[in-house]
């Protein structure tokens, strides 16, 4: 994905619909790639993404000025780096709506940094209206519907999106281990991981890796179609 | 064209009087229009901490002080002169400037002169109202209600507000904005003016390190208040150039 510093922002209207996995992924997926993001959970006090990575995250309570602060101003204080947001849906709207008004995604330009936004799309046509509507918000570089299957999706699949492949119960379950890393996995460390489950999450990482590293061509392209 | 003489007061302490100088400071120096500013919070000087290269602390009591701010509004070159009333002097300051013939000049045309009365929520802040309204005839009158500090929204009652309302003939009243708290106490702590702290700037002219999502707030703030003051008669003459 892109060489440039990049503002990854992974976000949804509802909860429970695989941001966290989604975010762990793209960060896992930043890290093979030789890159150093750094992460940003406003999940607070839970903190389900520093849990994973708790050597590289800041935990931020987007509900207060100091956890605002905490969010714009790590970023814009450290340019030259990738950062990874994850947004629980109680603070994706407001989020947004923030950025507007103190025109963070125009200083985040004027730092170096391009700001993609992953946007979870359930199987409600609520969110399917939300990320339409999101879509538009001024000064998004790239906007990147997610189908996860294992939720299923409102977002239409000729339409260009990043498809994550349906996990089997048992097998979201075992990722869900705060000791398990999608990164080590793929460096052959199998975290005991039953067999069958090691042979699912290779197709799964297969894939849902695959999509991430074809992302900005094929939304590019979508992009460039509608006009 | 006529200078203009504001005074920013109020009979009730803590209702960010100051503040409202302040922002009326910043709104002119944004329209580039040259100011000079009076502080009677002798010897503490809480709005010469922010601009203390055009405020003088002053004592309105005395004599040689009148003069600097009253003889010296044609001969300044500066167009505007904001006086910031000492907290609780309001009623005092204005039937000093009745006893000395201040308002008789404005009222002949010497000069412009404005009040923004910043009040509270409190039904004292409208008690203020009844006592000042026999000095304002000839004078811009704005009443401010200033809501920067404010967690609560203002409790008056509508019909209690407009029968102090109906005792003035013409009034203009404006609303300033609530600024969120850490923003409004880090402007305070750099010492810097509202302008300055948006524009990451030190009191010395360097760049800071102001946080950027308050700088942010402190900038929709400005936004607001310039609202605010786009409905102003004296405001817009000032800016317009058109001062009669």
């Amino acid at each position: 994905m892109a060489v440039t510093p990049t503002i990854y922002i992974v976000a949804s209207d509802t909860h429970r619909n695989g941001k966290t996995t989604l975010a762990r992924l793209l960060t896992d997926y930043l890290l093979l790639d030789a890159r150093d993001p750094f992460l940003i959970d406003t999940d607070a006090p839970d903190g389900p993404l520093r849990n994973f990575f708790p050597g590289r995250t800041a935990l931020a309570d987007f509900s207060t000025t100091r956890g605002q602060m905490k969010l714009y101003d790590t970023i814009l204080a450290s340019p030259g780096r990738d950062y990874v947001v994850d947004l629980p849906e109680r603070h994706t709207e407001s989020f947004f709506a923030k950025e507007h008004v103190l025109h963070f995604f125009a200083e985040a330009h004027k730092a170096g940094f391009r700001v993609f936004v992953f946007y979870v799309v359930d199987n409600t046509y609520t969110s399917l209206n939300a990320a339409k509507k999101l879509r538009e918000h001024h000064g998004i570089d790239l906007f990147v519907p997610v189908r996860n299957m294992l939720v299923g999706s409102t977002w239409d699949a000729d339409e260009a999106s990043l498809t994550l492949p349906a996990m089997s119960p048992q097998l979201a379950q075992a990722t869900l281990s705060r000791r398990f890393s999608f990164r080590n996995f793929v460096q052959g460390d199998l975290q005991e991981l039953p067999q069958d489950l090691a042979m699912e999450l290779q197709n799964f990482l297969y894939e849902a890796l695959n999509n991430l590293n074809n992302l900005e061509p094929v939304l590019t392209l979508g992009k460039l179609r509608e006009f | 064209m006529k200078p203009t003489l504001i005074l920013v007061g109020a009979d009730k302490g803590g209702v960010g009087k100051t503040t409202v100088s302040r922002s009326l400071l910043d709104f002119f120096a944004r329209k580039n229009v040259l100011t000079r500013a009076f502080d009677t919070e002798i010897p503490r000087g809480s709005l010469h901490r922010f601009y203390p290269a055009i405020t003088e602390i002053i004592d309105l009591n005395n004599v040689a002080h009148q003069m600097r701010v009253l003889d010296t509004m044609e001969s300044a070159n500066v167009p505007v002169t904001i006086v910031d009333l000492k907290a609780g002097n309001l009623s005092y300051s204005l039937d000093l400037f009745e006893r000395i013939g201040v308002l008789e000049a404005a009222r002949n045309g010497a000069f412009t002169l404005g009040l923004f009365h910043v009040v509270g929520s409190s039904i004292a802040s409208l008690d203020e109202i009844g006592e000042i309204s026999k000095y304002l005839q000839g004078i811009e009158y704005v009443l401010t209600r200033n809501t920067i500090n404010e967690t609560n929204f203002f409790e008056w009652d509508e019909t209690t507000y407009r029968k102090y309302f109906s005792q003035l003939s013409s009034t203009q009243e404006i609303s300033i904005p609530k600024l969120n708290e850490m923003a409004y106490e880090q402007v305070d702590l750099a010492g810097v003016t509202f302008k300055d702290f948006v524009d990451n700037r030190s009191a010395d002219g360097t760049t800071a390190k102001f946080s950027f999502v308050l700088r942010g707030y402190v900038r929709k703030w400005m936004a607001e208040i310039d609202e605010q003051y786009a409905h102003v008669k004296i405001l817009n003459s000032i800016t317009s150039g058109n001062r009669y």
